[in-house]
């Protein structure tokens, strides 16, 4: 029990100690010129939020395949001794079959930032 | 909290330093200086310094610059002509006494407070009007989409003017830009780079400007593998390598209008600072001109 | 378990205050053990300054998720046999979490002060950041194998014969890669480089800033210990108490990361987008299969 609620207890720790040293600095009035993004003494035309033009999506894709397979590595990588060679060649098998997607997306361009 | 400032006493002066003309070799040399740490941006600053002359098309920016640094802050003018009545100025070749004076200085803001643009809309936060996109909440319009030159997916475009006081880009160049998420979609000269002089295309000092953006120092770059890191084909391995050999660079770049769109940011800004000062000044007048 | 997580909140300041040396030798300053106090103090005097309509909520948690992460990820470290802050059996997994989380916190942090710059470096750092936290996995998975289990403690006792480093050459490079990518460093760091002035932390002054660096020296000092845990045998060694080679282990791999991260050049993204997924993640394969084949009976 303790065991899960450590990490918990932690979390509080270093927020309420984060929120409380940004208390101490000076406080001082915004004003708009103080406000503006900096640009380099440029100004933008339009605020920075957006619907960004994320050049990796393809990228991301992917990443999810990779980030499955990693969930059903964690309970194999518990009983792989016990289980041995089959093991081996299962995981095997399915990481060569997610790499030919590397290598598919690398051949369509898809860390190219495109 | 007596013991904090006791602390704070002893800290380096962080300051934001703009190099006017021929200010980018004298800023250079006040890197390593003990007792300042020169920073990237205004907000992490206490003093802004001014080296060089800058002219008065530029009050404006500097001004806007000047009211980016967290109050209290300080103005030094050095080997400058103070473009507004603020701080103080040197003529010396060394600033250090006046930026420990200015760090103890309370400047006021220069710009008036008002909002970029009036709040219109219909909504209590201006927003409102056309579509769920109109208006100007809290003083700026939201960025809308537009055409774009990679992959023809229609995002929003974010258009300002970068400069001319960047960090990463040579100082006194203005650049009117549109981006797509990162990636330079079309590009306006609004003022050409300052003029450097011939110190400002010491092989050395080029070099370690353009390594700054990489990460890394001269000496870890002396390692053939630094140049790996940069694009093939662009010119910025010969480049680099010329100056690292100490050797100059006398190669025109094309005009930015045409080089810079379609690349992306980090790109971009390690080709602008693969040229000498002098070459992308020449090259940007040369398009005034016509 | 209380003491053990009451040992690492009195051992994190000064380990970040190590972390802040490290950072400060060979820059020719001086001044390297009382400076990094010194600067601190100064920003935390100064005011936080406020942007057009930001975020206010996220950008005032941000540096406090950072350094929640780092802490968690510190905290299933064992520091002797038996004395663990988060004893759970699935210490890796927790770890694996606070790796993928720590990509959200410092993409928030660029995110919410509506400013260009900022914006930028939070979303190429998620390029970079998910696939160098994917390799990690899987040298990490690599290290659980001879331990057949996911608890940290049962990874450094199957280390008593040989250390994971010698018996898995290739995983504590490739983990290396990820602690630049997690701490913001050198090579890795796509969110707070010198081409976008500061990045995420462009616009962050005075507290905020500060806490921004204390948690990024943290992170470092949770990264360290747990490669030191994962391929230096953590607590194991001759003589010498367990504690004191854990501390040791993390200090060697703190320098070794700060000097790393000043060695390497940082590549336009793009390329090192292609290169992590084209280079290292393959490599980070074959040192999988390598450990595979060779823990068989």
């Amino acid at each position: 029990m303790t065991g899960i609620a450590m990490p918990l207890i932690l979390v509080l720790l270093a927020i309420a100690f984060a929120v409380t040293m940004q208390r101490i600095g000076a406080k001082t009035e915004a004003t708009w010129p103080r406000r503006a993004p900096f640009l380099g003494g440029g100004l933008p035309e339009t605020h920075a939020w957006q619907r960004f033009h994320v050049r990796y999506y393809p990228m991301t894709l992917l990443f999810i395949a990779f980030e499955m397979e990693m969930m059903f590595m964690y309970p194999w990588a518990v009983v792989y001794v016990e289980t041995g060679i089959v093991a081996l060649a299962e995981m095997g098998m399915f990481l060569g079959i997610l790499s030919v997607g590397i290598l598919y997306g690398w051949r369509e361009g898809v860390f190219r930032w495109q | 909290m007596n013991w904090l400032s006791a602390l704070a006493r002893g800290a380096e002066i962080p300051v934001f330093a703009v190099a006017g003309a021929q200010g980018l070799a004298p800023v250079e040399g006040l890197r390593r200086r003990p007792g300042l740490r020169l920073v990237d941006s205004p907000r992490h600053a206490r003093v802004l310094l001014v080296a060089g002359a800058v002219d008065a098309a530029h009050k404006t920016a500097l001004e806007r610059l000047h009211a980016q640094l967290p109050p209290p802050r300080g103005t030094v003018w050095w080997q400058a002509a103070p473009l507004f009545a603020r701080g103080e100025a040197v003529a010396g070749n060394d600033p250090l006494p006046a930026i420990r004076a200015a760090a103890e200085a309370s400047d006021p803001d220069q710009r008036p407070d008002v909002p970029p643009h009036p709040w219109q809309g219909m909504g209590p936060h201006g927003q409102g009007g056309r579509g769920m996109m109109g208006g100007n909440p809290y003083g700026r319009p939201m960025a809308m989409t537009a055409e774009d030159i990679r992959d023809g997916l229609e995002l929003d475009a974010y258009s300002a003017r970068f400069g001319p006081f960047l960090p990463m880009l040579p100082p006194g160049l203005a650049l009117d830009l549109t981006l797509q998420g990162d990636v330079i979609v079309s590009v306006t000269v609004v003022s050409p780079p300052f003029e450097q002089g011939v110190q400002g295309d010491a092989p050395d000092l080029c070099a370690a400007r353009m390594l700054r953006l990489m990460g890394i120092g001269p000496r870890a770059a002396r390692a053939r593998g630094a140049l790996m890191v940069l694009p093939k084909g662009s010119g910025m391995r010969r480049r680099l390598a010329a100056w690292l050999r100490g050797g100059t660079v006398a190669e025109t770049p094309e005009p930015l209008s045409e080089a810079l769109p379609g690349l992306e940011w980090a790109e971009a800004v390690l080709w602008l600072a693969s040229f000498p000062p002098s070459q992308l000044r020449a090259v940007c007048m040369e398009r005034q001109a016509a | 378990m209380i003491a053990a997580a009451l040992t690492l909140l009195l051992a994190l300041p000064p380990l970040v205050w190590v972390a802040a040396m490290f950072d400060r030798i060979g820059t020719g300053r001086g001044a390297v053990l009382i400076g990094p106090l010194q600067n601190g103090a100064a920003l935390l005097l100064r005011p936080n300054t406020a942007t057009e309509a930001p975020d206010r909520l996220n950008r005032l948690l941000a540096p406090g998720w950072y350094l929640a992460l780092a802490l968690v990820g510190l905290s299933v470290v064992p520091l002797a046999p038996g004395v663990v802050a988060s004893d759970i059996s699935t210490g890796l997994v927790l770890w694996g979490a606070c790796e993928a989380l720590t990509v959200v916190v410092v993409f928030l942090h660029g995110w919410s002060p509506n400013a260009p710059l900022p914006l930028i470096g939070a979303y190429r750092y998620v390029a970079i950041g998910l696939p160098a936290m994917l390799l990690s996995m899987f040298v990490l998975i690599g290290a659980a194998l001879p331990a057949q289990s996911l608890s940290v403690v049962e990874v450094v006792e199957a280390q008593r014969e040989i250390w994971n480093v010698i018996r898995q050459p290739l995983g504590l490079p490739l983990f290396m890669a990820l602690g630049l990518a997690i701490t913001l460093r050198g090579p890795f760091d796509y969110a707070d480089g010198a081409e976008l002035a500061g990045g995420t932390s462009a616009e962050e002054s005075g507290p905020a800033l500060a806490l921004w660096h204390f948690a990024r020296a943290a992170m470092l000092v949770a990264f360290s210990a747990m490669a030191a845990t994962a391929f230096l045998g953590g607590h194991l060694g001759p003589v010498l108490p367990g504690p004191v080679w854990l501390l040791l282990k993390t200090l060697v791999l703190m320098a070794l990361s700060v000097a790393a991260g000043r060695f390497f050049a940082r590549m336009p993204p793009a390329r090192m987008l292609t290169f992590l997924w084209v280079v290292l993640l393959p490599l980070s394969f074959a040192s999988l299969a390598l450990v595979g084949v060779e823990v068989l009976p």
